[in-house]
């Protein structure tokens, strides 16, 4: 599974996320990811990539394309 | 009638101290117009019902996971709804389980009033929903995950799931009320001092609606553990189902259960004006405290007498009024004996007295919630459920309780009462519509 798949599928398995929502366009907060919720899914990002995303930063104004975007970059260094 | 029967020490003023002035103050009749209850007994009050009074089925208690290993092992579930099925994932992800079972309540207890939260006025709606431990399941799981795996695996909810007032704010968001919303905590009686609270609420005009009972699940590894150490719960590992057993001369100690059981509670001149059914009305509550113990009730229930006859009073009711009472009845030896030679004494032989905590298990700071909403549907059906495993009663026992089947009556008037640790003692009189 790609990183951004991993990513669809936790928003979809654990927020609820309806899955015709999730483009890569679409800001974080508009998928209801509040910044409690981001720091909940950095760590299960985390967990099932087995990464560390600590210095990562974002905020529920970015999108979900900048967020798989630095996923990836971390998970491929 | 019985005579209060005199008793030495002052200990009759030390229980009947408010009365005199809480008379004259003129009973206040709060309608409750709906019920929402999530019990091992059953989800949905005609289900919960059904169990608690028919017996057909065995209680729900299993074995559960987290507590694999401990001297009690077993509690009482609810195994017929799914939150995460009712509530969606989104929603219930902020919440813990006890605030799961309580926005299902909630709203089953709106719907149950004809209730349209779209439309009514939200800042006249109250919330007020008791609980003995909140989120402690996952309070319980994060600490294991800190000590297991260090700080930065611990999960950023862990405030908002394990505050005790989670149901009460979650139960506000779900349903969209803007009035007060509130916790209480007072261990074992929180369910039925939240009632209590949501019935002063309304006497005082500070909203039109309340919300109000009681939501518990401690599938907590950690507490149980603890109440094992304190000898509170029952440990007949070889017979689960038949573990808790008020009033039996065999009862060894509780067993815990979870659950939800919310009123809808309004003023009468609101529910009147949109033509709502009234279920019954919350006419009198009464609470003290014991001073006596961190555990222990007095052990002359002076206590919760005192709670009692604060409750009449309020109701403008004597003892021959009441023909049934749901007690606290946990299945310890000292809760049962002091609470039923405590209700002989005040109120005589004749009332009917059941423990439905054999079906529904002792869901702590829920139960005051479930079993006000049970004494809602006794009165409703002029029939009091069974206390079920009451195979040998305890001679030491002075009243007329209910076992084997339910016992229909004629009763007007009942009286819900509740002990819990510390000392939080309640009482709440409620009448048939």
């Amino acid at each position: 599974m790609s990183t951004s798949e991993e990513i669809n599928a936790l928003l979809v398995s654990r927020f609820g996320t309806d899955p015709a929502a999730i483009r890569p366009e679409v800001p974080l907060r508009q998928l209801s990811l509040d910044s409690l919720a981001l720091e909940e899914l950095r760590l299960l990002i985390e967990d099932r990539l087995d990464i560390d995303l600590d210095d990562i930063v974002l905020s529920s104004r970015d999108t979900l394309g900048h967020l798989v975007a630095a996923v990836h970059s971390k998970a491929g260094a | 009638m019985t005579a209060p029967v005199p008793r030495t020490r002052g200990s009759a003023d030390r229980a009947a101290g408010p009365v005199a002035a809480r008379r004259g103050a003129g009973p206040f009749a709060a309608a409750v117009t709906g019920i929402g209850l999530v019990t091992a007994a059953g989800t949905g009050a005609a289900a919960a019902w059904h169990g608690v009074s028919d017996l057909a089925t065995a209680p729900s208690v299993h074995l559960v996971d987290e507590l694999a290993g401990l001297p009690c092992d077993f509690m009482y579930t609810v195994t017929d709804t799914d939150p995460k099925a009712v509530l969606g994932v989104a929603a219930q992800r902020l919440m813990d389980r006890f605030s799961q079972l309580a926005v299902i309540a909630a709203r089953e207890a709106v719907a149950d009033a004809g209730l349209d939260p779209s439309v009514w006025d939200s800042g006249r709606v109250a919330v007020v929903i008791g609980s003995a431990h909140g989120g402690l399941p996952f309070y319980d799981e994060q600490h294991t995950t800190l000590t297991e795996r260090g700080a930065r695996r611990v999960s950023p909810k862990l405030a908002p799931l394990t505050v005790v007032n989670g149901a009460a704010s979650s139960v506000a968001m779900d349903l969209g009320v803007h009035g007060p919303s509130l916790a209480v905590s007072t261990a074992c009686s929180s369910g039925t001092v939240a009632i209590g609270t949501a019935h002063q609420m309304l006497r005082a005009g500070a909203c039109d609606i309340v919300v109000a009972g009681g939501a518990e699940s401690v599938r907590s590894r950690l507490l149980i553990a603890s109440a094992c150490q304190m000898r509170a719960v029952s440990t007949r590992r070889d017979d689960p189902a038949a573990a808790c057993r008020p009033f039996d001369s065999h009862r060894d100690g509780f067993v815990v259960g979870e659950g939800a059981g919310l009123l809808v509670l309004e003023r009468p001149e609101h529910a009147r004006a949109r033509g709502a059914t009234v279920r019954a009305h919350v006419t009198g509550y009464g609470a003290s405290s014991d001073a006596h113990s961190a555990v222990a009730p007095d052990p002359d229930g002076l206590g919760v007498e005192r709670a009692l006859r604060t409750a009449l009073a309020d109701a403008d009711l004597g003892p021959d009024d009441i023909g049934h009472v749901n007690a606290h009845g946990t299945s310890t030896v000292a809760n049962d004996l002091i609470e039923a030679t405590m209700l002989h004494r005040v109120l005589g032989e004749h009332p009917l007295v059941t423990s439905t905590k054999a079906m529904t298990g002792h869901t702590l700071g829920a139960a005051g919630g479930i079993e006000a909403a049970l004494t809602v549907l006794a009165l409703q059906h002029q029939l009091v459920p069974p206390t079920a495993n009451l195979d040998a009663p305890d001679p030491a026992i002075p009243v007329d309780v209910v076992s084997k089947e339910a016992r229909s009556g004629r009763f007007d008037c009942a009286v819900k009462t509740s002990l819990g640790f510390g000392g939080h003692n309640a009482a709440l009189v409620l009448t048939r519509a």
